[in-house]
């Protein structure tokens, strides 16, 4: 099947975050004050963004920058949720596959068997957000954006759009088939340069073998606060790639290798006590 | 000469030992879960990793009482695994043959603990620093430490486990089930359950030990004689 994406475009986003409320409501996400215990920033401070962070009740918010251009200051509005890469991290770390590429390329999780051990902080983007048990301290389940493919919620099995692009009621977000929506965006963006916009920038067609969620932008990703050139973290690759075939290796050499000392030397012992000298 | 035995573990070493073994286990088992992806649904609601904090504060407190209590013994074990000489270079070019080939010929005399004794003692004092800082950053610096230092930590303590995992197959494996080892009741086994193994035992393993050990009652007991003779003696003169 065709993966399935979202495309932000900067320039038509009013933030008016009615993504954010559509967000809680479907996926029945409550508004809470963000808690520091929940590993979020809790307060604000010289700006119109609210809540500060993403939680794990927050999957999706809107943030401002304000920047200066030709004298003159720019109100820059951007989408911070789960980018649903192709190259996860978060996939890739996840000790149990509770985190994994749904059939439409989206990264969605399974809430039941998340352990919370917490190592899919390797995300690049800084998304995945985790609940603390109060009595133990120890953190219990991830949560973050599913592009609404949440078994129960699956808006994208139903025939819907995600609750964030119903919502956008100037079309800054767009939902479907991605190859198309990476022809559209180019193009976008090609009409910006055009226009002026020199620094416009396509976020999203290359970045981690192709994100789900892809951005126009007028300017330079760094500019809008996105990674310029985001990578799964070596330790996530160490860990994956190197740490788990080593402890199988090592373990099953060590039990092998136990196994012919037992049968050699064991023949070793019988063969010296044969003479009919008895140990004891 | 008739049956003897000679006391190898003192009484608290060998509750600090099987207090160890089962937080150990625990740690192990809990950790392992995670390791192994078709297991690790049975880490959901974080219950395991519940149970390897708790297992692991277990882990930390058990070696610190015991310092408390026994300082002296503690300090003496410290100095015991950070005790190295050209002797243990010279165990470890003959441990295949005895290991491998119950040929005992090329075996240095040994202390206390032999070299591949003192070699496990060690990696269970190093790796041990090293789980519990590692364990502690995961544990206790998630919130405020950079992802990539979680992950760092994550790997450490993953490359921890998986050496001292594999030793404690040969530990257990050298302990109980190789053929040289038995029967248990002399050797090491005993010495780590009921404390005690064979002098015959004692001075065909550990030779060096052995002789301090005899070498000190035979001290006592010649300066008790030399007590009685005088004690005679000066009897004699004011008699």
């Amino acid at each position: 099947m065709a993966d399935k994406a979202i495309l932000f475009d900067a320039t038509r986003c009013t933030a008016c975050r009615g993504c954010q409320v559509a967000c809680k409501q479907w996926n029945t996400n409550d508004e809470v004050i963000p808690q520091q215990q929940d590993g979020v920033k809790e307060v604000n401070t010289g700006s119109y963004e609210n809540p500060a962070d993403l939680s794990p009740q927050t999957w999706i918010k809107t943030t401002f920058r304000e920047i200066e251009r030709n004298g003159k200051v720019r109100f820059l509005f951007n989408r911070r949720s789960c980018m649903h890469c192709t190259d996860a991290a978060c996939v890739k770390v996840c000790p149990n596959h509770s985190v994994y590429h749904n059939e439409d390329g989206a990264v969605s999780y399974d809430k039941d068997t998340c352990t919370g051990c917490g190592y899919c902080v390797a995300c690049p983007f800084d998304v995945p957000r985790f609940t603390k048990n109060g009595l133990t301290g120890v953190f219990t389940k991830m949560d973050k954006c599913t592009l609404c493919t949440t078994p129960g919620l699956n808006r994208i099995a139903e025939g819907m759009e995600p609750a964030c692009v119903k919502s956008c009621p100037t079309d800054a977000l767009l939902f479907g088939d991605r190859d198309e929506l990476v022809k559209l965006g180019r193009k976008r963006v090609d009409d910006l340069k055009v226009k002026g916009f020199t620094n416009a920038y396509f976020y999203g067609d290359k970045e981690l073998g192709g994100l789900h969620v892809m951005y126009v932008l007028d300017e330079a990703p760094e500019v809008y606060g996105l990674p310029k050139d985001p990578k799964v973290p070596p330790a996530a690759i160490a860990w994956q790639d190197v740490i788990q075939p080593m402890g199988w290796a090592v373990g099953g050499l060590t039990l092998v290798g136990l196994g012919l000392n037992y049968i050699v030397a064991r023949e070793a012992k019988i063969t010296r006590e044969l003479p009919g000298k008895k140990e004891e | 000469m008739a049956y003897q035995e000679v006391e190898k573990y003192s009484k608290p070493v060998r509750v600090l030992h099987w207090f160890n073994t089962a937080s150990f286990l625990l740690l192990f088992i809990t950790g392992l879960i995670l390791f192994i992806p078709p297991l690790a649904i049975a880490a959901q609601d974080s219950w395991t990793r519940l149970i390897h904090r708790i297992a692991a504060v277990l882990l930390v407190a058990a070696p610190v009482i015991f310092a408390l209590i026994y300082p002296g013994k503690a300090a003496r074990a410290l100095k015991e695994a950070f005790t190295w000489g050209s002797g243990d270079l010279d165990w470890l070019k003959a441990a295949p043959a005895y290991y491998f080939l119950a040929d005992e010929s090329a075996m240095p005399p040994q202390g206390h603990m032999n070299t591949g004794q003192k070699m496990w003692w060690f990696l269970t004092v190093v790796f041990g620093v090293v789980f519990v800082a590692t364990g502690a950053v995961m544990w206790f610096a998630r919130d405020t430490i950079a992802p990539t230092g979680f992950l760092w930590a994550i790997f450490t303590h993953d490359v921890a486990f998986i050496v001292t995992g594999a030793m404690l197959f040969v530990h257990l494996y050298l302990s109980v089930a190789h053929p040289l080892m038995r029967p248990l009741r002399t050797g090491s086994w005993s010495a780590m359950t009921r404390g005690t193994v064979s002098a015959e035992y004692a001075r065909a393993h550990h030779a060096r030990w052995f002789e301090e050990i005899t070498a000190a009652t035979h001290a006592q007991a010649a300066a008790a004689n030399r007590e009685k003779v005088l004690v005679g003696s000066h009897g004699g003169k004011t008699g």
